[in-house]
């Protein structure tokens, strides 16, 4: 063999170890695009259940807020309602008589609402706007503070996934104005800030250190349910200067 | 017409290209219009059409030897006039290079695609530099230009790679199924395949003539594979169930504007 044909078959090697080279890398680049395929399955699977199981609590807070508040409307509304009734039957007068069964039909009427509420299809038939107006009345209604909803959009059309933990975060985050802020004044403001919607809400209460805002307290838990909907959960506040919440909507 | 003529223009060679070329025009036609001003589809219709262009060109340098001898005397070349190297080494080593390596882009995520204009910046200094300089004349064999060339296109074609098993959009996909995989596939092939032989070419024709042509066969091989990949990627529309849809052919909108930039 001449050096000559030493080269060509080096060259002819050469090639045929290339082509394998590059063989290989492909089937390699396939078999791994396979196996992370198949991890992001697994992870997607994950966030999904994970999703799925945040809603599931989500649903049952929500049943369990409104079991609290038909049992107080049971005691303090329609109980009222029944014994007003009561006394008005044991009457003789006809038109106590009459006045009785007036209230007993209110009494009804407020029964049938309640009971509206003792399934969740009722977040589907109501807009966040409409649910916001309802929490701010019945808080204003308790006299504990002023309340203002000023709105520049209707919040119709969302996803009952999304309705459900945006309703819970602001149940959330109103009572959490209530029990530990004791304000005069809770506000609500819907506006667009650029692309994105957002729910901002104010209180003038005594208000906490910021900084330490998500160290193992319910906050911590709202931010990562505006999360699992793809929305963003920001809180400001300081001692005496009150609390304001931005609540981003998913867009 | 003459003998000579026929022989030039109806290589087998060249009826597969003008077929393809054809076949790329027409499904090109039938697609919708927001497809048709997409990267990802006009493109692999320039690059038909261009290597239709120049193989013809290449026919015709070998029919019409006196305008062959006249290109070759303007870039200097009186030694042998017959040689259409300089139309090899613009079209088939230089410009088709810099066209694929735009299609490489056209699939990459944004945050890579600078890599590719880095590319492309260094490739055409490079080469230009080297045929004014007379390193690497553009009527002889260029072995370092092509070299250069050819490592381009693989650390881009392996920057897709790397994206198809690091990007999410990708790994929600099938890679079998996305006409982008095929196409990097066989330009990785083709780029490998020939790079020795390339690099080699002027080695060969002294010492081994007939080696060298055959293995200037694979060349043409991978070459027609390349473009039969280019044709399917302008008729995949029409079957949606053999093709996936591209996971970037979203980016693929901003992409436009920067190549015509």
């Amino acid at each position: 063999m001449n050096p000559t044909e030493d080269q060509i078959y080096v060259i002819i090697f050469s090639t045929l170890f290339l082509g394998g080279l590059m063989s290989t890398f492909v089937v390699a680049m396939v078999f791994i695009h396979r196996q992370r395929q198949a991890q992001n399955r697994l992870k997607m699977d994950q966030v999904k259940s994970e999703h799925e199981k945040t809603l599931l609590n989500i649903e049952n807070e929500i049943q369990q807020e409104t079991l609290t508040h038909i049992g107080r409307e049971l005691h303090d509304n329609i109980g009222q309602l029944l014994s007003l009734a009561k006394l008005n039957f044991g009457s003789i007068k006809p038109e106590k008589i009459a006045e009785g069964r007036d209230i007993l039909g209110q009494a009804i009427q407020e029964v049938r609402g309640l009971s509206k509420q003792l399934n969740l299809d009722w977040v589907e038939s109501i807009s966040i706007n409409e649910f916001i107006e309802q929490q701010l009345e019945r808080i204003q209604n308790t006299g504990f503070c002023q309340t203002s909803l000023e709105a520049d959009f209707e919040l119709i059309e969302l996803p009952k996934d999304q309705k459900l933990v945006l309703i819970r975060v602001i149940q959330e985050s109103l009572n959490n104005a209530i029990k530990h802020a004791f304000p005069d004044k809770i506000q609500i403001r819907l506006h667009e800030n650029g692309m994105r919607k957002q729910i901002l809400i104010k209180d003038n209460g005594k208000g906490f250190d910021s900084s330490q805002k998500l160290n193992g307290s319910g906050m911590f838990n709202l931010k990562k349910r505006m999360e699992t909907i793809g929305g963003e959960f920001y809180l400001t506040s300081a001692v005496g200067k009150g609390t304001e919440i931005t609540l981003t909507l998913p867009n | 017409m003459e003998a000579r003529f026929f022989e030039a223009f109806l290589m087998p060679y060249l009826v597969v290209l003008d077929t393809l070329s054809l076949t790329g025009i027409i499904y090109f036609y039938m697609l919708p219009k927001e497809q048709k001003a997409n990267t990802s589809y006009w493109l692999p219709l320039v690059i038909l059409l261009f290597t239709c262009f120049f193989e013809n060109m290449g026919a015709y340098c070998n029919y019409n030897t006196a305008f062959n001898k006249e290109v070759n005397a303007f870039f200097g070349n009186t030694e042998n006039p017959r040689y259409n190297l300089w139309l090899y080494n613009i079209a088939n080593k230089q410009i088709s290079t810099i066209l694929y390596l735009f299609l490489i882009k056209s699939w990459l995520k944004p945050s890579k695609k600078k890599y590719i204009n880095w590319m492309l910046v260094v490739f055409i200094s490079v080469a230009f530099y080297f045929q004014i300089a007379g390193i690497e004349p553009i009527y002889s064999f260029q072995p370092i230009i092509f070299a250069i060339g050819a490592n381009m296109m693989v650390i881009g074609i392996g920057l897709y790679f790397i994206g198809l098993i690091t990007d999410e959009a990708f790994l929600n996909s099938n890679p079998v199924k996305l006409i982008s995989f095929w196409q990097m596939t066989f330009l990785l092939f083709t780029y490998s395949l020939s790079y020795i032989n390339s690099i080699a070419l002027e080695f060969f024709l002294t010492f081994n003539e007939d080696l060298g042509r055959s293995l200037l066969q694979i060349d043409i091989v991978m070459g027609v594979l390349t473009k039969i990949i280019l044709v399917l990627t302008l008729v995949s529309p029409n079957f949606p169930k053999l093709f996936e849809r591209e996971p970037s052919s979203i980016d693929n909108k901003n992409l436009e504007g920067l190549i015509v930039r």
